[in-house]
This record gives C-alpha cells, structure tokens and sequence, in this order.
C-alpha cells in the first residue's frame, strides 16, 4: 500500500508537509510512521491526514486514491500548566553547524517578551499571536554544560529558558590501520579526533567490523582495539570502524594481508663481547614471528650521536656481527631495529647498548719544538709538545718520554719522564749536540718518537728582519729555501709578545713550502708579531733562516716620545727623544712630525709648513722621514721669544695625539753669571739664571704662573750674587744610582731647587745653595739651607705650584728616581730655581718620608732687592695646550 | 591540605562536643549555633558567585539577580519585624529548624543536579556539599538548643515531595539558584535569631 500524509501547522489549511509512506500490508497491521518537526510541536497545534491506495504491479490500472482521512490534532499545549510563557524544546541535543528552530508560547499575548541567546537578543517569526519561533542557524559549541537560551515577560519578572547542547562534530576516526607483532593479535589503531562527550552523555563508541568473518567487535578504547586472529586461514582483512554517538556515526576502512603488517617486537639481549681497540661483535636476539618469517635486522654503530656505520642482517631468531675500523679508546652505541624481511611494513622498537672500545698506542708522534737560550751560561732547551688530539692519542696519556742522546759524546741515554699535565720539559745541556727524542705513553704503549736535535750553538741569529703585512686571515710569510736539503721548516711566534711567558706557538710546514698563513685568534690590532722562520735539517737539526714582524693591522700611536730640550740659544734649541723605542709602538713608525708655533713668528721656518691643529689653530709641521732620527735643531729662532713645539711620532695609520705642546722661551743675548771654577766644562754661551717661581726677583711677574722662563738680567738690580763650587772631582751621588757622575759628565742642564733651611732634608756633599736673605731671616739665621740633587724633570707639568716646600719635596721625589742617570748639574748655566719664601702652605703630611739626600752642592750667598718694575716681564700666559717646561730639560706629563 | 582542613573545621562546628563529661547548658548551645550561622554566612558570596558562573549566561551575567523566581516548596525567609519580634522562642527556632530541613533536602537536589551539569566542576560541587553538612548542623544544634530549652522538637518531614523532578535543565539551575539564594537568606535570619537567644540567655 502506499499512503499519501498531509501534515498542517494552526490550521488544516496550512499544509506545510507532504509525502508518501509505502509498505506492505498484512492482516490487521498496525503501522507505525514517524515525522520530526523543525518547529517544537508544543508551540503550535499540528493536524495531519492520510489517504491510501494499492501500490502493487498485480493490481493493474488504474488504481485510485482512497479518500482523505479526517484531520488528527496533535496539540501539546493542553498538556502545558497554567505559566504565563513557555519556551520548547528543552534540553535539546544537536551537532555544533546544525540549525536548531526553537520557539516560545506566551499565555497573554499582550505581553511584551524579548530572547537571549548567551547574553546575545535574538530575534524570532511571529508564527500566531501568542508564539514565536526562532532559527538558528550553525550553532557553536560554547560549553560542555550546554548554551542558556532564554526569554523574558517586560515588567513581569518572568524569566524562561532552556538549554541547548551542542555536540562536537563526531569527526571519522583519522590514520586507521592495523598491524601484528605475532600473527595472533591484530592491533588497530586511530586518531579519534575530537571528543564529542557532554556531561551524562558519553563521548562516541568504536565498532570493529570485519567483513570477510563477519565478526565484529566493540572496541574498549578509544583510538585502538584488538582483533584476535583465529587461524592461519585467513590471509585477508577487511576492516570497518565505526565511531557512533547520540548523534549519528563516521565509519572507515581498510582492506590489508596479514604478512604486509607485520610490526615486530622490539629486540633484545644487546650485547657487546670481544671488545678490542677496533672490533667488537654484537649480538641480540628477536621474538620469532610465525615459523617461517625471517627478519632484517638493521645494526647502526653510532658515534657522537652520529651514525657512522650501518649494516643489515638477516636473522631467524638470534642476530650477530662483528664491528671492526673502530677507533681505539672511542665511546660507541651499538643500536639495533628489525622488521619483516619480505614485506617491510614497520620498523620495530630499537634496542642500544653503549661500549667503549680498549686503548692502543698512540699512533702518531708528538708535535714538538724547542726554544734554545743560554742560562748562567750554560745552554737551556725547552721542549714544548702540543697534546695529542683524541684521535690519535688511542688512549689515556699517562706520561712523556724524553730521552736525550749526546751525538758528540755517546754517554748513554738520559730518560725523563714528564708527567702527563705538562705539555714541555726545560733540559740543561753543554755546548755539545743532543738528539732528543719525544714519546707519549698510554696503558697500551709509547707513540712513535718524535726526534730534535738541537746544540749549544745557537747559529746564525744575526738575520735581518724584514716586514710582513697582515691580514684579515693572518700573515701571509714566505720565505727563500736556502740549504736545498730541508727535510721541512717550522715557523715560530708568540701569540701574546707582550706577556710573560709570550705562548709560544709553531707551526710544522713540508719541505717543498715556502710561504704560509699564520693565523691565531690572539692577534690584535696595534701588536707587533715575530715571525722566525726555521729550516729543519736532515739531522733534524733547526736552523734560523729568515724573520719577519708586523702587524695584523697598525694603529696610529698613542703616545708622543718625551722630549728633551737642550742648547737652548737665543736663536735655536735643540729637540732630542733618543729614548723612544720605535720597536714596541702600535705600528712601524715611519718617522716623527715636529710641530712648532709661535706668536712672534707668523711665518714658518724653512723645512716647515703650514699646518692646522684640530682645535683649527694654525702652527708650523716638519716632517721626519727616518724614525732612527731622533734629534732635532730649531733654528733661526727669535731671542726673548716664547716657541712652543710638540713632536710626535706617525705611523701609517697616522699620527699620535697633538695635545701638548710644550713652551720654550729663547734667552736674550746677554750673560749674567761668571762662573767660578767651571772651566773644564763645556759651556754653552748663554749662561742664565733662571727661575721657578721668582716672585721675589720678579715684581711684575704675577704670582700664579709657576712656570719657569728666563730672568733677563737688565730688569734686575743685581745687588750681588756669588756662586761658589765645591772642590772639582766632586761626584753627584745618586740614591739607588748604579754609577755615580762627576761634573764632567754633566752634558744636561739641570736645576737646583732650594728650599728653607731645614735641618731634617740637609745633608753632606756638594751643594748649591741660594739664601736669600732678604727675604727669608729665618732661613738666613738656620745658616745653612736645603741639599737636594738636582733634577732636570723635577719641575715640569707639576700640577701645583712649587712655591710651598711640600709641592716642592713632592716633585724631586717624584722625578728624581725617574731621572737617575740622565741628570746632570748644569755644567755651564747656574740655574736658580726656586727661591722660596717662607710661606709653608699646602699638606705638610705628604713631605715624603725619605727625601732624597742632598749630595751636591753650590751655595748662593747672597741676593738682591729687587725694586719694583724693574722685573722681566712674566711669561705668556699658558694656552690650553701649552705648558712651559724648564730650559734644559724638557718633558710632557699629562 | 586546605580541603582537609576545611573540612575539619566544619566538623569541628557540626559535631556535638562528645568527649564532655558535663552536658553543654543553653548558652553554650546557643553561641556554638550562632557561630556556625556566623561561619555560614562568611561562605554564601563564595558559593553563590561559584554557582552562578558556572551556569552561564544570565546567571554569570554581572548584577544576576531574579527575585521572582520562587520555590513553594522552601518557605521565604521574610518576615515583617513586627511579625518576628513578637515570636516566641518555641516558634522562632521551629520556623528556622523546618527552614533548614528544607534547605538541607534542597541542597542535596541541587548538588545532584549540578553533578550532572556541571560534572567538571570539582570545587562547586564540593561548596554545595559544604553547604548542605552546614545547614545540617544548624538543623541539630537549633534542636539541640530547643531540647535544652525545654521546647518541642518537631518531626523532621519531606518538604521536597514529588515536585522537582522532572524539571528541564534550565529549570534545574534557576533551582539552584533559589534553593543557594533562600539558603543565604535563613542565615542571615538565622544570625539573627541566634544572636536574640545569645542576649537572652547570656552565658
């Protein structure tokens, strides 16, 4: 029979749904049909009816309608009590992306209701006065407890709801396969994706169905289940999963062999045996599959974490191999996996066992070199051995065999043994020939030897050293062969030149080289490398042949030379920096700019030019090209003029630092003082007095400049002034002086710096001494004064003033160590320094403990008044890069 | 630890002192009452907040409040002050020991219906346990306090019946809510009660 259903929503009239039921009819059947409504039948009355007819090929045509039943009511609303709002369906179930129709029935039509869906106001269809339904579409899953969907009564407080939950989507099971490790269990497994569970409904189940057998089974887990395997029959597998929830179900397959999924256990028993320095057999053992499977078995020696072997084997049941060209005293693993031979499927688990393979002899002999110098006259070698890499070592280092064999003298062999830390030996040798030998010592034997000869004759050192540039990898050296029977050449240098011990460093190049690359990470900017290029003789025997230094690159200098003024003339002076290592400068000095400027000269002297400083003041440049030069002479100078210079050395990177200049003030062309007894002395023709701070000598000069400068004899009255010398021969004696000068040796100028008569500084010798008794009565009535050597640095660039004795001790004890064997007294100049008041100011608590002893003296008996005016005007006041230095002896200090 | 030790502490409250050997005289009765009503009302803003969160919206909505849903099966804690001032002590500890019999059945409804709502939420199901062993333990130790009194002790009965079953789920936390919102208001009266009987029977 087929029936035809109308269904109608309010009224009989609204059909909203139509469709046919076909079935076949027995005797007194009761049928039963179904029909799920979008809209929840308790917010609207539903009618339906059916006709009827035969639906049966025996029946010919035509065949006809049966009439319309009458219309059956379906109302839910008489159920519903008397709440003045009702909301359907409660407590619905559906899948997260469904569309969900819900609806509302208010008992007063004049009520005004508004909806919420979390929070959110939804709007709905009228369906009749009293309901509205709403559709929402794709629903989200918000929370396992479900979404709040309610309405309220405006003005009444009524507040309905229900609750929809919505379902993860049940998702089909993802990487579905199935495999055996024993041809008894058939394991299958799954991604099951997302969980699907809402609170008292639990999350999807799993079926699996097996068409071939027709069995079926429901799996206990959620991502595998086991399948027992009956008998050897059955070859074939056709699996179908079935993940099933309130909601509906996801299914798939997989059609396989039982021999193609074969995934075997994971191995065991690994073990190592017969391990020696470069073998060692491994065996394992496997879970037997079947009777007649045979497995390969995939063997990798790793070493470091790296695989550096791999071998396959192919095995029933026990496996074995035998690893050879292992290294010596090495950490391996040993790591094995197998699978099925015929039909590979999956690797099983692996199985690894570390081993450590036994120690050999080292097998490559030490790198060593040798450092030869003489101690207390007696040939001192040092050895140096650079550590054997592990490679080559084969084994723990125990100790150094260092046998040494006179090649002129046989005498026997000498052995010592170093111990392992060390990485040299010092010997102490003679003048004879000494073959050396070197060898390192694990448990399992002595490296091969590594053979010096080395003799008390140093060679040829005297070689020139030629220049080598830097670069960005190094220094490139090369060097000309020179015996045609080098057996190799060695190149030698320090990685820190500049420390103690300087990390000696060599490097061992073949026979037919002649130039390489050195390059370390020790090398700086600014720092002179030695390179020393050694041939290695047949006899094994190092000989010097060539050397080279330079720099990775230079840089400009960072200091001036200290300079020293002397021959000072009216006209020139002379500039010499003879201490000045050009050896240990940043860079290969190239040779020196001398610097000069003056206010008195605007032009500049011949051999200089016009140049400007960084602070854009102009001055005078000459430039020295040999950097051996070392002196210098201005001339054509003005008399009574201050110059002020400044030298500094360049490199070809640049120059140094153009800070300080230096003052030196020109004397005018007359004499002042007659010398006594100096006439085996060398006298320049200016002969000045000159003063530190003479402001008792100097009315106009102002007090605050403490530099030095030239007293022109004509702004004084001279009252009288008596120099009186000391018996000749006598000898300045220096503390702590190796050698002690006579006068004679006085080739420098220096200055004599007096002070108040104190008991506690004087002392015996020679002395010149000034009192001014004009000025200073006690100093007059001590009778006697201050004996101190005379210290051509003393003065200059001293920070404070020196009028006050403390300053004054504080420079001659500063300078006078410093300047021990290069001062010397004045041979022609009396030069008065410092002709102190008694004005005792500053911190009498630094007076230095131990002032240096006075050893020479010269007396100043007497002095003049000075009227007022009649001083030499003072020295120029100082720029800020000048300072004034002393006459004679010229140095910066900043 | 703290669960362990909250727990503890209610017990410590619940339980009638057995070990005594003199029995405990009214006042000591009343004010062992009065602290766990005191104890109980510091726990009704952790519970309601933890209960409304968890129901979602409009319940953890901010400011949630429905005084017009009702239960007829709790009987409303308000009262005029005329009404309550002039009850007398038989009265007043009877109405607050059948408002706790109530809750007490109320209590155990809604931790079962949010065992299966909120099935993950661990720490509002063990509030709402809390909650129903304390308005158990008020409910003996008012009796306790009417039999050192000297006042009838009227029969427990089953104020839930058969109405709450079958309820929607909406339904279910709209209970909820009122049965933890009236719980809320009997402490409070409860306090205030116990607090009467502090004053008129000083220890």
């Amino acid at each position: 029979m087929l029936f035809q259903i109308q269904i109608s929503r309010m009224k009989t009239s609204n059909v909203i749904w139509v469709g046919n039921y076909s079935t076949v009819v027995k005797r007194d059947p009761v049928l039963h049909w179904s029909w799920k409504s979008e809209l929840p039948l308790e917010c609207a009355t539903h009618f339906v009816r059916m006709r009827s007819r035969v639906d049966d090929a025996k029946i010919p045509e035509p065949r006809f309608w049966s009439n319309w039943s009458s219309w059956k009511e379906a109302d839910a609303q008489k159920s519903l009590g008397r709440d003045p709002l009702f909301l359907f369906p409660k407590d619905k179930l559906v899948e997260e992306g469904s569309n969900v129709t819900i609806c509302y029935m208010s008992r007063n039509q004049q009520d005004n209701i508004s909806c919420y869906l979390e929070g959110q106001q939804i709007h709905g269809e009228q369906l009749d006065s009293n309901v509205s339904a709403f559709k929402l579409n794709k629903v989200s899953f918000i929370r396992k407890t479900g979404t709040n969907i309610f309405c309220k009564v405006d003005q009444k407080d009524v507040i309905k709801g229900i609750v929809l939950f919505v379902s993860k989507v049940l998702e089909e099971p993802k990487d579905f396969s199935c495999e055996t490790q024993d041809f008894k269990t058939l394991t299958c497994t799954w991604d099951p994706g997302t969980d699907t569970s809402l609170p008292k409904r639990s999350s999807q189940s799993y079926t699996l169905f097996e068409s071939f057998s027709g069995k079926k089974i429901l799996c206990e887990h959620k991502n595998s289940c086991n399948w027992q395997v009956d008998s050897d029959s059955q070859e074939m597998y056709n699996f179908t999963l079935v993940a099933e929830n309130a909601l509906g179900n996801r299914s798939v397959s997989v059609l396989f062999s039982l021999t193609h999924r074969v995934h075997p256990k994971t191995p065991y028993n690994l073990f190592l045996k017969n391990v020696s320095g470069t073998k060692a057999t491994v065996t394992w053992k496997v879970h037997p599959i079947g009777n007649y499977s045979t497995l390969l078995c995939q063997l990798d020696l790793l070493g470091e974490g790296n695989v550096i072997q791999q071998h396959n084997v192919s095995i029933k049941e026990n496996g074995e191999y035998l690893l050879s060209e292992l290294e010596p005293d090495t950490e391996y693993m040993a790591r094995v996996r197998c699978a099925d031979a015929n039909h590979f499927w999956k690797w099983s688990g692996s199985i690894s066992q570390k081993f450590i393979t036994a120690e050999a002899a080292p097998s490559e002999a030490l790198d060593v070199w040798r450092n030869v110098k003489s101690v207390s006259g007696r040939p001192t070698v040092t050895l140096f051995w650079k550590p054997l890499s592990k490679l080559h070592a084969n084994g723990k280092i125990l100790s150094y065999n260092v046998t040494v064999e006179n090649l002129d003298r046989p005498s026997g062999l000498e052995v010592h043994s170093v111990p392992a830390t060390a990485n040299g030996t010092e010997l102490t040798l003679d003048q004879d020939s000494y073959q050396i030998h070197v060898t390192a010592l694990n448990s399992a034997g002595p490296s091969p030897a590594s053979v010096i000869v080395v003799s008390g004759d140093p060679g040829n050192e005297e070689v020139e050293e030629e220049r080598v540039n830097g670069t960005e990898d190094g220094f490139s050296v090369s060097w000309k062969p020179q015996s045609g029977k080098a057996i190799g050449y060695v190149v030698e240098w320090c990685d820190h030149p500049q420390d103690l011990p300087c990390d000696l460093q060599w490097k061992n190049l073949s026979s037919n080289t002649t130039s390489t690359v050195i390059s370390s990470g020790a090398f700086r900017p600014g720092v002179r490398y030695n390179f020393r290029i050694y041939e290695i003789s047949t006899e094994r025997m190092a000989y010097l042949l060539e050397k080279k230094a330079g720099y990775l690159k230079e840089l400009a200098p960072s200091d001036n030379p200290q300079v020293v003024v002397s021959n000072l003339t009216s006209h020139s002076f002379t500039l010499s920096w003879k201490d000045y290592s050009t050896d240990s400068q940043l860079g290969f000095i190239q040779g020196y700019y001398v610097y000069l400027r003056s206010k008195a000269e605007k032009e500049c002297h011949p051999g200089f030019k016009k140049a400007t400083l960084p602070d854009k003041s102009a001055c005078c440049q000459h430039r020295i090209d040999n950097p051996e030069q070392k002196t210098f002479v201005m001339e054509n100078l003005q008399p009574e003029s201050v110059y002020e210079f400044l030298v500094t050395p360049y490199t070809s990177a640049g120059s140094g630092p153009l800070d300080a200049f230096t003052k030196v003030t020109t004397p005018d062309e007359y004499y002042l003082v007659e010398k006594g007894p100096y006439t085996h002395t060398h006298h320049p023709p200016h002969d000045r007095l000159r003063f530190a701070h003479h402001d008792h000598l100097l009315p106009k000069k102002s007090v605050e400049n403490p530099h030095l400068t030239i007293m022109n004899v004509s702004d004084c009255v001279p009252d009288a002034i008596e120099v009186i010398h000391k018996p000749e021969g006598s000898k300045i004696q220096f503390l702590g002086a190796s050698k002690s000068l006579t006068e004679t040796e006085f080739t420098k100028p220096a200055y004599l710096y007096l002070l108040p008569a104190e008991k506690n500084y004087s002392g015996p010798g020679p002395c010149i001494c000034f009192e001014n008794l004009t000025y200073n009565e006690a100093a007059a009535d001590s009778g006697s004064c201050g004996h101190f050597p005379v210290t051509p640095e003393a003065l200059p660039g001293q920070p404070g003033p020196l009028t006050s004795p403390e300053n004054l001790l504080k420079a001659l004890e500063k300078n006078y160590m410093n300047s021990l064997g290069e001062t010397a007294a004045g041979e022609a100049s009396l030069n008065y320094v410092s002709q102190l008041a008694s004005q005792m100011s500053g911190d009498k608590d630094s007076l230095p403990a131990n002032p240096p002893e006075p050893v020479l003296c010269s007396e100043y008996k007497m002095q003049m008044a000075i009227p007022l005016g009649l001083a030499s005007p003072p020295p120029a006041e100082n720029s800020g890069l000048s300072s004034t230095t002393p006459l004679d002896q010229s140095e910066h200090y900043r | 630890m703290s669960c362990q030790l909250a727990i503890l502490c209610l017990l410590t409250l619940l339980l009638p002192p057995l070990s005594r050997g003199a029995p405990m005289s009214p006042a000591e009765r009343i004010t062992q009452a009065y602290n766990l009503a005191l104890s109980m009302q510091e726990n009704m803003s952790t519970l309601l907040q933890t209960y409304l969160q968890a129901q979602g919206s409009p319940f953890s909505d901010p400011g949630f409040s429905a005084p017009e849903l009702q239960l007829s099966s709790l009987p409303p804690a308000d009262i005029s002050f005329k009404t309550w001032n002039a009850l007398d002590d038989g009265e007043r500890l009877s109405r607050v020991q059948g408002a706790f019999l109530a809750l007490t059945q109320h209590l155990q409804l809604v931790g079962d219906d949010q065992r299966d709502l909120n099935p993950d939420n661990p720490i509002l199901l063990a509030q709402l346990r809390d909650a129903r062993l304390r308005a158990q333990g008020m409910l003996g130790n008012v009796a306790a306090i009417m039999t050192a009194l000297g006042l009838p002790n009227p029969r427990a009965e089953d104020t839930l019946g058969l109405v709450p079953f079958g309820a929607s789920a909406f339904e279910r936390k709209c209970r909820g809510y009122i049965v933890i919102r009236e719980y809320g208001h009997w402490t409070d009266r409860a306090v205030r009660d116990l607090a009467l009987f502090k004053a008129k029977y000083p220890s």
